[in-house]
């Protein structure tokens, strides 16, 4: 059995003015557009409604209707952000969305019922997810997309399967937006609610109305239109900007921003159960230049206060050349996994805690100093990748005590060494190793290693193991290509 | 016998303590260090190296067994203290099973007040603190502390013209072990202070 919810956000411009300001809900707002003296008003919240702002209306005029009302120019950054918020708290309830318009999300509720609950609970379900990412959203559940859009609009909740039609009859036709020409036609014909419409002669409305009126009269009965389902996909990175209206040039001020801008995504990843894996931050200069700076994280998290500092540590280590206009933050997510506990051991370090030290350690170390790694799939010398630390991998099986391997200490890079060789042509004397010159007492090789001869970063090499007068035990190599002996390492 | 088990965090290296691992140039010190390290991170626990020279090698480490996904890598390019500031941190961050410094050739000097502040931090995180160089900085903080000897070397291939190293046999000296008597130290009543290691290259 088919069921669709609608999630549907009334006055979507200026809710994602009201997300992107929390303070402004309780005053009257008005979205504007356009220069003075042509600015007017294109969407204003339910406290400026009440004091007769519509869209469409002048500025001046708005303002003379109320005084105390507060404007905002159309932001399209902040409008994007809300409206892939708004799919990204729906995609944490259900995978099959379809991203109709902005403000205007339906998502596929069937089978959802085992593991959410009835509709009821699904549609409660999808309203916290929304005004968790800081939007207030209606929903409705119902058998058709229609009449699931309907029921979002006109606060009918959820309804039954079959009883579409009954269920929207009493609906007055003035809460859709409709086409001009069919509005008027409505008007002048005295048509009032859904039901009327419904109980309209098909033919007549299609001699009258055309397509159009056929359209509408399958909207009164809750039928949907033949296009298809368009699945929304989210994309690999998830993004939350800011414009702003005066230019900052201080870290402090810049951070307060950057709080807000990271509570945002946080919220949505949270909502999504993501979590950022790495966080690219990039900072719009007056003048059309940028700053953009990429955090690899150590460890994926979404707590906004660890990576506010993380984010706070790299600007104070790199701070942009020049004043702030803009703010986006974008987030490479990976879904959450539960840290399996065990008995006896303790549990890793906490996300908060290891994020604080992370912080710390490349503020005293540098970036390119912490992280775990992984060896590359080379057989090149030291070839190795940076990788994620990884907090809930299963353990392994523990090897026997008795398996123990050498470890070897690298030079990095390979310290360049002077070789004599002996009649045999192995190594005899080394100079400049780790004393000035020492005397070959063991020596052992060549060991002939060579990679990559397809590509222009070939390589070949033989590796001597020699132990020195000094005590220490080498692994020394000669480059094959251009004839140099290195201290590649030293055996411990 | 003394042997690497006996090192386990769960058994020697215990968490909370300070324990030292000294010795010269290749004496198997770091080998010591890394089958901690393998240990630790082998059984699902996470694990720090400090690493004052960037010398830790993945490739050996990845062979003795150490899981390197669980195994945070601190390189500090030479500079000693940024190597002692990062270890503090570390050891005062709750959830590291074993935190490593391999201090390397020229270990930093460390006051003994600064050790034992050292060895709270650890105990307050419940951290097992590692401390690796080639001579002693903690003084009498640490609970345990060890120092390794090359006692021989075996070559692989023919007897004239050896291929490869094949293995390396160290020697551990117990140099102090905070209440516990030499016996209980090596499980072994002899009251011998030396154990040998073998090392496969």
């Amino acid at each position: 059995m088919t069921r669709v919810a609608c999630v549907w956000v009334d006055a979507f411009v200026a809710a994602a003015a009201e997300r992107a300001e929390p303070a402004l809900r309780e005053h009257p707002l008005a979205v504007v557009t356009g220069a003075a003296p042509a600015t007017r008003v294109v969407e204003a919240n339910a406290p400026a409604r009440e004091r007769g702002i519509r869209p469409g209306i002048p500025d001046a005029a708005a303002v003379a209707r109320c005084p105390q009302l507060i404007r905002r120019p159309v932001s399209p950054a902040c409008a994007e952000a809300a409206r892939r918020a708004l799919l990204d708290a729906c995609y944490g309830v259900s995978p099959r969305l379809e991203d109709v318009a902005p403000g205007l999300v339906h998502v596929d509720a069937a089978g959802l019922g085992r593991l959410v609950g009835g509709d009821a609970a699904i549609a409660e379900r999808l309203g916290r997810a929304a005004r968790a990412v800081g939007l207030p959203a209606r929903v409705g559940v119902a058998g058709t997309r229609a009449a699931a859009r309907i029921a979002a609009r006109a606060g009918l909740g959820v309804i039954v399967a079959g009883g579409e039609a009954q269920a929207l009859a009493p609906v007055p036709v003035a809460t859709l937006d409709w086409p001009a020409d069919i509005a008027h036609a409505l008007g002048r014909w005295g048509v009032a609610t859904l039901g009327e419409l419904a109980s309209l002669p098909r033919a007549g409305l299609a001699a009258r109305l055309g397509a159009a009126g056929l359209a509408a009269h399958d909207l009164a009965r809750g039928m949907d239109d033949p296009a298809p389902w368009t699945s929304w996909t989210p994309p690999p990175f998830w993004e939350e900007a800011q414009e702003l209206d005066w230019e900052i040039d201080a870290l402090g001020p810049l951070v307060a921003v950057l709080e807000r801008v990271l509570e945002r995504l946080t919220a949505r990843l949270s909502a999504a159960h993501l979590l950022a894996d790495t966080l690219e931050l990039r900072l719009a200069l007056t003048g059309g230049g940028h700053h953009a700076r990429t955090l690899a994280l150590a460890s994926p998290m979404d707590a906004p206060r660890p990576l506010l500092t993380l984010l706070e540590h790299d600007l104070g280590a790199r701070p942009p050349q020049g004043a702030v206009t803009a703010v986006a933050l974008q987030a490479s997510p990976v879904p959450r996994r539960a840290v399996p506990g065990r008995l006896g051991r303790s549990a890793p370090p906490a996300e908060r805690d290891l994020a604080t030290v992370l912080a710390r350690l490349v503020t005293l170390v540098g970036v390119e100093g912490v992280g775990a790694v992984a060896l590359a799939d080379s057989h090149r010398p030291d070839a190795f990748l940076p990788a994620r630390l990884v907090l809930d991998v299963a353990p392994e099986t523990p090897r026997p005590a008795g398996d123990a391997v050498l470890a070897l200490r690298r030079l990095r890079p390979p310290r360049r060494v002077r070789v004599t060789t002996d009649g045999e042509r192995r190594p005899a004397l080394v100079y400049g190793a780790l004393a000035a010159e020492a005397r070959v007492v063991g020596c052992a090789g060549p060991w002939r290693v060579s990679g990559e001869w397809w590509d222009a970063a070939a390589w070949a090499r033989d590796e001597w193991d020699v132990a020195l007068s000094d005590g220490a035990v080498c692994r020394l190599a000669r480059d094959l290509r251009a004839g140099e002996w290195y201290l590649d390492g030293v055996y411990d | 016998m003394f042997s690497l088990r006996t090192m386990t965090p769960t058994s020697r290296v215990r968490a909370g303590t300070i324990t030292e691992i000294v010795g010269e140039l290749s004496s198997g010190r770091t080998s010591l260090m890394t089958a901690c390290l393998r240990d630790v991170t082998a059984a699902g626990g996470m694990a720090a190296l400090v690493d004052a020279d960037g010398a830790f090698d993945p490739g050996s480490a990845a062979r003795a067994g150490v899981v390197l996904a669980h195994l945070l890598w601190v390189r500090c390019g030479g500079r000693r203290e940024a190597a002692l500031a990062a270890t503090d941190l570390l050891a005062r961050c709750p959830g590291w099973a074993l935190v490593a410094l391999d201090a390397g050739e020229t270990p930093p000097r460390v006051s003994l007040g600064a050790a034992f502040r050292l060895r709270q931090a650890a105990r307050r995180a419940g951290v097992a603190l590692l401390l690796v160089g080639r001579r002693r900085v903690a003084g009498a903080g640490a609970t345990l502390a060890v120092r390794t000897r090359r006692d021989a070397l075996a070559w692989a291939g023919s007897r004239h013209a050896p291929t490869r190293l094949a293995g390396m046999s160290t020697r551990v000296q117990v140099l102090r072990n905070q209440g516990a008597s030499p016996s209980a130290v090596f499980g072994a009543p002899s009251g011998a202070m030396e154990e040998q290691q073998w090392w496969t290259a």
